[in-house]
């Protein structure tokens, strides 16, 4: 699946947008700082090339914080999207895979074995997970290509892709998954 | 608006809300309580805490949907429905701040406004005493304190130190409220606020 890869990119943006929450801060900070130093010397000095320059650069820094804010919402909605399509995506998916078991009729315990084939674990990590022997789980998987009428873990997850990649009307409707 | 339920577990506040909420609930500890009113650590805390309070405000104009002011409206009568509705054992999920939390934080940013901007026409001298002089603002904050005989400092003073308390008071009842909510709904609202979602 893309979800992982989905997922890393969240990952960097919302780290992307911790940082910027506090490059902004400093922003703020230093804009009152600019804006109460250039107050103080209009107060005492009035307008000359310092004041001016002084009032220039606070103007600067809350135009840049404003254009900062901006692009951290930017970023956070962007966030939002990916998470929402990736939820979408995923819910489908398991409902996808919900019907199908029903459907072949797998067992609860065949069901779970068929599950971390998907994900892409092998016969003895299945084995490990579920505290069984080998034996027991490649007898399971068997049983669950059987029902499916498949001959392997590539065939089974490709029934599953097909389907979903079928339907490309309804999944545009969810959102794109990609900006 | 913000009376929509919400029933996925998704984060409520984002970076920008969290930061400021925390850099400023510190900055009023430490000035309120820790560090001497008298101090200079005292006006640049202050000029911190007005600058975040700034920003937190500009996002509330263009930040996220959770951020705007348009979620959290100023509403007396949502929040009567609220507090009756928690008291019937109803726990309806806000994506936004409840609208009785709502109305605190209107509370808690007004009066941090005036406590700040009556904190800059102290510091910023309005009405100084001994004018024209640069030379080093450190020393003028000494004197200021000293002896302070003009009357319009003296009432941006007053109005400093009792909107001060009344801002400590409001944050006590505001830490109180969110403890109440939490334990009321099951929902843990501070932690909220510091990772981000609310479960």
């Amino acid at each position: 699946m893309e979800g992982s890869e989905t997922k890393k990119r969240i990952k960097a943006d919302r780290r992307r947008a911790s940082i910027l929450a506090m490059v902004l801060s400093l922003q703020a900070l230093a804009s009152v700082f600019f804006i109460a130093d250039v107050g103080q010397d209009l107060q005492r000095g009035g307008l000359d090339l310092h004041s001016g320059f002084e009032g220039v650069v606070a103007l600067v820094l809350i135009v840049g914080t404003a254009f900062g804010s901006l692009q951290m919402r930017q970023i956070l909605s962007r966030i939002h999207q990916a998470e929402t399509a990736m939820s979408v995506a995923s819910g489908a998916f398991f409902d996808l895979i919900e019907v199908r078991f029903a459907e072949w009729g797998l067992t609860p315990s065949e069901a779970e074995v068929a599950l971390f084939t998907l994900k892409g674990l092998d016969i003895a990590d299945i084995a490990a997970a579920r505290g069984a022997a080998q034996g027991t789980v490649r007898a399971q998987l068997a049983k669950v290509y059987a029902k499916a009428r498949v001959s392997s873990r590539g065939q089974l997850t490709s029934t599953f892709i097909e389907d979903l990649l079928m339907s490309p009307n309804e999944r545009s409707s969810t959102g794109p998954a990609e900006p | 608006m913000s009376e929509k339920p919400d029933e996925q577990n998704e984060r409520v506040w984002d970076p920008l809300v969290r930061l400021t909420h925390w850099t400023i609930a510190l900055a009023v500890v430490l000035n309120g309580f820790i560090i001497d009113e008298d101090a200079l650590a005292h006006i640049w805390i202050g000029y911190a805490a007005l600058s975040l309070l700034a920003l937190r405000l500009l996002w509330g104009l263009i930040g996220t949907e959770n951020a705007k002011f348009t979620s959290f409206p100023i509403s007396f009568s949502g929040a009567a429905r609220h507090v009756s509705g928690l008291m019937r054992g109803q726990h309806p999920k806000y994506k936004s701040h409840n609208p009785l939390g709502a109305l605190m934080v209107y509370a808690l940013w007004g009066t941090l406004l005036v406590v700040s901007a009556t904190g800059v026409m102290l510091e910023n001298e309005l009405f100084p005493e001994n004018d024209a002089e640069y030379s080093g603002q450190f020393e003028e904050e000494e004197e200021e304190e000293e002896d302070h005989d003009e009357g319009g400092e003296d009432l941006i003073e007053e109005i400093h130190e009792g909107a001060a308390n009344l801002l400590l008071l409001l944050a006590a009842l505001h830490v109180g409220g969110v403890i109440l909510e939490s334990r009321l709904s099951g929902r843990n609202l501070v932690r909220a606020m510091i990772s981000g979602p609310r479960s």
